[in-house]
Parts: structure tokens; sequence; C-alpha cells
């Protein structure tokens, strides 16, 4: 039996990885870069929100800006000082580099902060439960809905209508005769670096809204899940990444409902299982998308 | 206007051009022509900053421009329709031509620029709002070029413009670049319809395997050399005769 | 010239780059024997066994150019299976308590325990394998590290035949520095030959230019495949040699710690040629060493008032962006050495020099 509640946390759990993904879309489009550090900057506005929640007075709203806003500059910063200056280098040290990146910063955590998770406490409506349509959820999940419509809806508008939107779709198709035109390869890349952070900046404030509590290795969970949603959904389109985002949800919380419990800790292996017979058959994913594979030099 | 001097460029292992020279002069139509593979793609992009030339001296205005990045070298006054078109084909015409405006963007001045374009290119009116990737191979060589003038470029360069194009198409493209000369617009062509080149420029660089081959004008060409050479890149005896 | 000499200078010619490999690692253990501490011999022959795992490591990603996430699956795979064969059934059954009966019973010496640890691993992989070569760059890689997720899973859950995640413990110790020391010979002659041989070949051909590769008739997908399983079997046997070393793991071991290490070792000294594997192996190893007696300085001294994590992870990942950036071909830069040493030196720089426009 189909519920309002699991309807509510499906397009709620949908939202929030269609957000994941579209993150990671953002920098692949352009760079062809799958950017194994993305996990890592949902991790380091975890630590952000720990910090600023544990160790000062700033209001609750201050606080999830200032996160978002140290993922995207960290995001920014390591586009800076690692990926530009290996970007006309082989694909594979690019990846390489990035698997660099996100082990350099998971162990920036585990010296300066510690090991062990930290708990982080957001205001105490953000896990009040609520009833819409007879269903019991939390209001947090409301909130992401709410959110990921907001945010994509004004990616579409800044897509479409800004020159630097026109532009990052141009870079995303022919990057070559994109500086042809005069659009500065590093403005088109920054933007997308920080896009992207941005974007798992307000994906961590979910994140470590539901555990509470945030640990180095936060991010390989939504590391992971943009990978296999992107996958999904095709890597070739920000579309993708948001129908890749929708089906991985839907996917995740059939899962649970219905595997039995002795198979259950095997979900993950079991989603990655399908995943890959998936892709036998349809190696774009759902969505075909435009993007080339040019890479960028 | 334009000075290359002694340019070598590679593709890694692969050498393109071996010590090319050339020069275009204030308001002129030159051509470069070649035979497939002779390196005119490779001088183009090497102009434009695709390409990172491995030795020599590219100037513009007696500014030296070798090794500047492609955004750089558009913003100097350089502009390159590139060798297949490379229309945005998720881009709608629109939004092709708004990011050629990219570097000159001001409100009234693209609205005349765009007028400026309908009247060269009534097509691209009808077409403004469709995708680049639904126009048809001569739409898309109006719209690569429309797209290239948006800038105001000092020097344009067209590579290959005429190429899989039907014969009354091939006619009005070579009469649009007629047309943009005659309005002062200096040009660097690349063309394999060798013949057709001739009829329009006023000067011709032939290169042959990297170097350069002859230089000099269209009717100098022609007395010297079989027109058949040019297409086909065979040892005649006209050739030989050049090359002494 | 005697017969003699020309047989040596023959050698030097066609064989320098293994003579002058080999010769030196030789002699190092020889070396280390007779007159370090047995923490160096220790040491050492951890610098040997992991060799080994590089090794395998470049014969596909060196000469692929895809990068191999999966790599120390296979390693673990090898360790496992290895394990599971040769200790002894009433240490399984104290030690893995839910074992699965017919386990428990299996109990063979230790070389073909490791031997068919190596087949296992070669088997898994000739059956997912196939799939995966066949996918393009991004979603190949995506695909690969979600195959490395799915063995981690599998050998963290799987508690009647891995002990779950905790440790499994009580294999017995084999793994000598002479035993070390020859199987890191023999893989180091199987990397070499593998790299020169007509299949290493047209792997290489696939790197460069994948449809100038197809042009010429490589069948891209198969060459890969062939590659990937062989090393997947070197990945298996290199695993079982580190079961016994080591003596306990567990699946951690086989996770994104150790492949970020085994890819420092590869990518710092050089991942396109056996050389550089060799170079990087001894680098980080020592490099690592030092770093993780410095950790426990600081941990012990008053300045943190703590334990030091993560300073090892950390500076090797800067180490790796700075040799990626300033010498993307790895310290030895993607060339073998050879007899001359200088006359490989300069080739490698000519080709360093190409490049197409980047943004400086
Ligand atoms: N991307 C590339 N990688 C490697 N080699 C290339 C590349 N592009 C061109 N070449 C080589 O460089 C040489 C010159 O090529 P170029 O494209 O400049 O020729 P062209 O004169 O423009 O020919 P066409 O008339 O066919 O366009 C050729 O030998 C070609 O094989
Ligand atoms: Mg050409």
């Amino acid at each position: 039996m189909i519920g309002a509640e699991f309807i509510i946390n499906t397009i709620s759990l949908g939202s929030l990885y269609a957000l994941v993904s579209l993150g990671l879309v953002f920098v692949y489009g352009i760079l062809k870069l799958v950017n194994f550090a993305y996990g890592e900057y949902v991790m380091v506005a975890g630590y952000a929100l720990y910090v600023l929640t544990a160790f000062t007075p700033v209001p609750w709203y201050l606080t999830m800006t200032l996160a978002v806003g140290f993922a995207a500059l960290i995001s920014y910063v390591t586009e800076l000082v690692a990926f530009r200056p290996v970007r006309t280098k082989s694909l594979t040290a690019m990846l390489v580099t990035s698997f660099a990146v996100s082990v350099f910063l998971q162990n920036a955590a585990l010296l300066l902060v510690s090991p062990r998770a930290r708990a982080v406490r957001l205001p105490s409506w953000f896990n009040r439960t609520i009833t819409v349509f007879d269903a019991t959820v939390p209001l947090r999940n409301i909130l992401i809905i709410v959110t990921a419509a907001v945010l994509l809806v004004g990616l579409t508008l800044l897509m479409k209508y800004t020159v630097l939107g026109i532009a990052m779709r141009a870079a995303a198709d022919k990057f070559t005769t994109t500086r042809l035109m005069g659009v500065p390869a590093n403005l088109v890349i920054s933007a997308a670096f920080i896009i992207s952070g941005t974007l798992a900046g307000v994906v961590s404030i979910f994140w470590v809204g539901r555990s509470a509590a945030v640990d180095p290795v936060i991010g390989m969970a939504p590391l992971l899940i943009a990978f296999i949603a992107t996958v999904i959904g095709g890597m070739h389109s920000l579309t993708g990444a948001v129908v890749g985002g929708f089906v991985y949800g839907l996917l995740f919380n059939t899962l649970s409902i219905m595997l039995p419990a002795s198979v259950i800790s095997y979900r993950d292996a079991i989603m990655f299982v399908i995943v890959i017979v998936f892709l036998l058959f349809r190696p774009e994913g759902i969505v075909r998308g435009s993007y080339t594979e040019e890479r960028v030099g | 206007m334009l000075k290359v001097i002694d340019l070598h460029a590679s593709y890694g292992a692969i050498t393109a051009l071996r010590g090319v020279s050339l020069e275009v002069r204030q308001g002129e139509l030159v051509a470069l022509l070649g035979v497939n593979g002779a390196g005119k793609s490779t001088a183009l992009k090497s102009i434009s900053g695709v390409l990172r030339p491995i030795q020599g001296s590219i100037r513009l205005l007696d500014e030296e421009i070798a090794n500047k990045k492609p955004e750089v070298i558009l913003r100097k006054g350089i502009s390159l329709v590139p060798e297949g078109r490379e229309i945005f084909t998720g881009l709608t015409v629109e939004e092709n031509l708004r990011l050629g405006a990219y570097t000159s963007y001001e409100r009234t001045r693209y609205q005349n620029d765009l007028e400026e374009v309908f009247t060269l290119f009534p097509i691209l009116k009808e077409r403004f709002r469709q995708a680049g990737g639904l126009l048809s191979g001569g739409e898309q060589q109006q719209l690569a070029i429309a797209r290239a003038l948006m800038s105001h470029p000092k020097l344009l360069m067209l590579d290959e413009p005429s190429l899989g194009l039907s014969p009354t198409l091939v006619d009005q493209i070579f009469e649009l670049i007629h047309s943009l000369r005659e309005r002062g617009i200096t040009i660097l062509l690349v063309e394999q319809n060798a013949e057709r080149a001739l009829e329009i420029v006023d000067r011709v660089y032939l290169l042959k395997t990297g170097s350069l081959e002859f230089s000099g004008t269209p009717e100098e060409l022609k007395s010297k050399l079989d027109i058949a050479t040019v297409y086909f890149g065979g040892a005649s005896d006209a050739e030989r005769e050049v090359s002494l | 010239m005697s017969t003699g000499m020309r047989k040596v200078s023959d050698v030097l010619k066609h064989r320098s780059t293994l003579v002058l490999l080999s010769v030196p690692i030789l002699l190092g253990a020889v070396g280390v024997h007779f007159f370090a501490s047995s923490l160096v011999v220790s040491l050492y022959t951890y610098f040997c066994v992991n060799l080994i795992l590089v090794l395998a490591l470049q014969m596909f990603m060196g000469n692929s150019g895809i990068l191999n996430l999966t790599h120390v699956g296979w390693v673990g795979i090898g360790a496992y299976v290895s394990s599971i064969l040769s200790v002894p059934p009433a240490v399984k059954s104290m030690g893995v308590p839910n074992m699965y009966p017919a386990l428990v019973e299996l109990s063979l010496p230790i070389v073909p325990a490791i031997f068919i640890g190596g087949v296992v691993a070669a088997a898994i992989a000739a059956i997912i394998a196939w799939p995966l070569m066949r996918l393009s760059n991004a979603v190949g890689v995506i695909t690969l590290f979600a195959t490395l997720i799915v063995m981690h899973v599998v050998m963290t859950q799987w508690d009647n035949v891995t002990n779950g995640p905790r440790t499994f413990f009580g294999v017995p110790f084999f793994t000598t520095l002479w035993i070390a020391l020859a199987g890191a010979l023999v893989t180091l002659a199987a990397a070499h030959y593998f790299r020169e041989s007509s299949l290493g070949l047209r792997l290489r051909a696939s790197r460069d230019d994948r449809f100038a590769a197809y042009a010429m008739g490589v069948n891209v997908v198969q060459t890969r495949y062939f590659t990937f399983v062989l090393s997947a079997f070197v990945a298996g046997i290199g695993g079982g040699l580190w079961a016994h070393y080591i003596t306990s793991f567990s699946p951690k071991a086989f996770y994104i710690v150790e492949i970020f290490m085994l890819l420092t070792m590869l990518v710092i000294g050089g991942a396109g040629s056996v050389s550089g594997a060799v170079a990087g192996t001894a680098i980080v190893t020592v490099l690592r060493e030092v770093l993780r007696q410095v950790e426990n300085t600081l941990s012990l001294s008053d300045m943190f008032n703590r334990d030091v994590y993560g300073l090892t992870e950390l500076s090797m990942a800067v180490l790796m962006v700075i040799i990626l950036i300033w010498r993307p071909g790895g310290v030895v830069g993607g060339r073998e050495v050879a007899w001359p040493l200088l006359r490989a030196r300069r080739r490698a720089s000519e080709v360093a020099s190409a490049d197409v426009a980047s943004d400086e």
C-alpha cells in the first residue's frame, strides 16, 4: 500500500538527491571531471555548521548562509589551487587530483577537529513533525521540497536568461568554441565550481540536519548518491541529473520497504548492481542530453 | 595588420607547421590555400590561440599575440569561424548571437548589430528562437559567420566556409564574403574551393605539408601553376617550376 | 670481444631496464638482510609486497590510462581466499565463529592457497569486467568505483566468510624478506614483459589514441579486458602474500585509504612505466614511514594534547597534486630507465615539451 507518507518522503528524498547530483553534474558538464572531492564540500559545510552552532551565538539563518558560503568557497579554492593547474593534463590526471583533494580535505578535518563525530544542533523546529494530507512527516522533509523547487527554478532562470548561464551551457557543449567567443575559460569553470559548492552546502544542511552530527567521512554517502543518480539520469544534461536524483530516491525508498530485514544491510550493494546492469542496456542514462565528451584543454 | 613570422606548430609528435610566414594588410581579403592536411586549419588555430605554437611570432597591429589565450585574442580583434561551423546546437540562434557579442555587448549597439545581421542573413531572423542544431548546413554557416561578426573583429578568419554546401549556397557564401570585404572588413580565408576563392581575393598563400609553397596575387598563381595541383597536390611540371 | 662479454652487453642492451631495476632491489635486500635492524628488514619486506601490488596496478592502469579503483578489491579477494584456505580449522572456528562449516574444514598449504587466491580474483574479474571495459570515461570511472563499494559491502557484511567488519586473524606468517623479494622480482619481470608484449603495446596504443587504435584494428575492449583479468590475478597473488605478511586484517584494508596509497605510489613514480612504479613505491614507502614517525612523535608531545591522525595521508595528497602539476608523468616521466641512462632522459623531455594550448 502506497500512502501519502511514502509519497511525500519519496519526493523529499528525490529532491535532496536531485540537488546532490546536480552539484556534481555542473562541474562534470563543463570540465568532464568526475569530482571525487564533491562529497567533501558537503562535509566542510557540515563542519561550518558545527563550529557556528557550538561556538558562536550566530542566529540560525546566518549559520546556514555562512555554511553554504563556506562550501562554495572551498569548492572554488580547490578549483584554483588543484584543478586549474592540471586542467590541461590527461583526464586520469584530473581524476587522480580530485581523489587527492578528497583525501586531503577528509584528513584535514581529521587533523584539525577529530576522527569522531561532532554533534550539530540545528533549531528544533527543523526536525519537528507535521501532518499534511493525513501523513505525519518531519518538517525538514517539506523544507527540502520547497528549497529544491526554489533552487531548481532559480538555476533554470540563471542558465536560460543570463549571459553567464548561456556561456556555461555553451561551454558544456563546445568548450574551445566558447572561448573563441571571448568567454574566459576560467570564468565558466570557476562559476561551475561555485555553483557546485553552493548546492553541496545546501545539501549539507539537510543531511547534517537529519543525522544531527558531522564526521570526516560524511561526504562519502552524498558522493555515491550523486555518482549513481547522475549515471542513471545521464551525465550529459542538467535535466538528467535531476531525473536521476528522483529515480534514485524512489528506488531507495522502495527497496527499503520491500527488502527483507536479513538482506537490508546489502541494500547499497543491491542498488549498485541494479545500476550497473541498467548501464549495460543504456550506457548514456535515461536522458541523453546534448553535452559532448570533448575534453577541456 | 596581421603578421605571422616563422610559425611552427605540432600536435604531439605530428608536426603540422614548419616555419610559415604570412601577412594580411588592413582591408585585404587574403586566401590561404592547400590540399587536405596542408596545415591551413592549424595556422588559423595557432593565430586564434586555440593551439599553442612551438615557435614563431604572431603580431596583430604590432602587438605580439602568440601564446595568448583564445579569449584574449578575440578581445584584441581576431575572430575565427572554425572549420565545421561549431554552432552551439543546444542554444537558440538568439543565444548563439548573444555569445558572439559577449565582449562587445551594450544594449543599443547590440540591437543595431542584430538588425544589421538580419539584413545580411534574413533567414536568421526567421529562425531566431530555434535551436542552432535544427538549422540546415547553410543556415548554420550563416549563423557561424554572423556570430563571429557580432564581436566587431578587426580581422575575420574563415575556415572553409563553403564546405559541404550545395553549389547555390556556395555562390551565396562567396558573394557574402565579397560583400564583407567591400564593407572594409579584413579577412583571412581558408578554402578548398580554390578556383572560386581566387576570383575574389587580393592575395594568395599556398601551403604544402606545413610550409609555404607560394605567395602572390591570384593572377601570378594562375600563370605559374596548373590549378589542378592546388586541388590534388600531385607533382606536375608546373609545380616543379614554382619550387624553383 | 669474447662471447661472454657479448652476452652481457646484449642483455644490457635489450633487457637493460629489467637489469637496472632488479639488481638494486636485489642488492638492497641483501644489504638489508646482513646489515640492518629487524625493523628495516620488515619495512623492506613490506616494500616488496607493495611493489607487487603497485606493479599489478601499473599493468592495467599504466598501460590503459584508466583509473582502476577496484584494484584494491582484488587484493582483498586474494587475501581472504588464501587466508580461508590456509588457516587451520581450529583457529578458524574460533576466530570466525559464523563461518560456513564447509569453509572451516578447508586446509591447504600456503603456496597453493595463495595461488588459488589469485585464480579466484581473476575468475571474478573475468565474470564482471567485460561490461565495465565497454563504458566510456566518466561512466566507466563511476562504475569501477561503485564496483569497489559493492566489493567492500560484501566483505563487511558476509560474516559467514570474512568475519564481517571484524578482524580476521590467525593467518600464518609466510612472507619473509626472500619470499617477498622473489615475488617482487617475478612481478617486475612480468610487468616489464607485458608492457613490451603485443597485448601491452596494443593497450598503450588505445591509451594514447583510442580512435587511432580502433582504426589500426585493435579491439580496445578485448585488450582492456584481458589485461584487467591479468592484473586482478597478480593483485590476488599479491593480496595473498600481503595477508601472510600482515597475519591479521579487516575489510578496511581494502578500501579507499589503501587504494589511495597504491595510487600515490604509482602516480608519484609515473604510471606510464614499470620504472615509475618501482621508484614511486620506494619513495612513498620511505616517506610514509617517516611521516608515521612524525605523527607518533607529535601525538606523544604536548603540542596537540591529543593523538594526531591524518598527517600522512594529507601530506601524500599534497605531494601527489604537486607531482601532477609539475611533472604529470611522475618522477620517472613515462619512459623506462634504459642503458645508457642519459639517452632515456633526453627522449622523455622531448615528449613532455609537446603541448596543446592551455591558459597560462
Ligand atoms: N587534433 C589533431 N591531432 C593530431 N593531428 C592533427 C590534428 N589536427 C590536425 N592534425 C594533423 O595536422 C596536419 C595539418 O592539419 P590541418 O587540419 O591543419 O589541415 P588542413 O590544411 O586544415 O586540412 P583540411 O583541408 O582537410 O581541413 C595534418 O597532417 C593532420 O593530420
Ligand atoms: Mg582544415
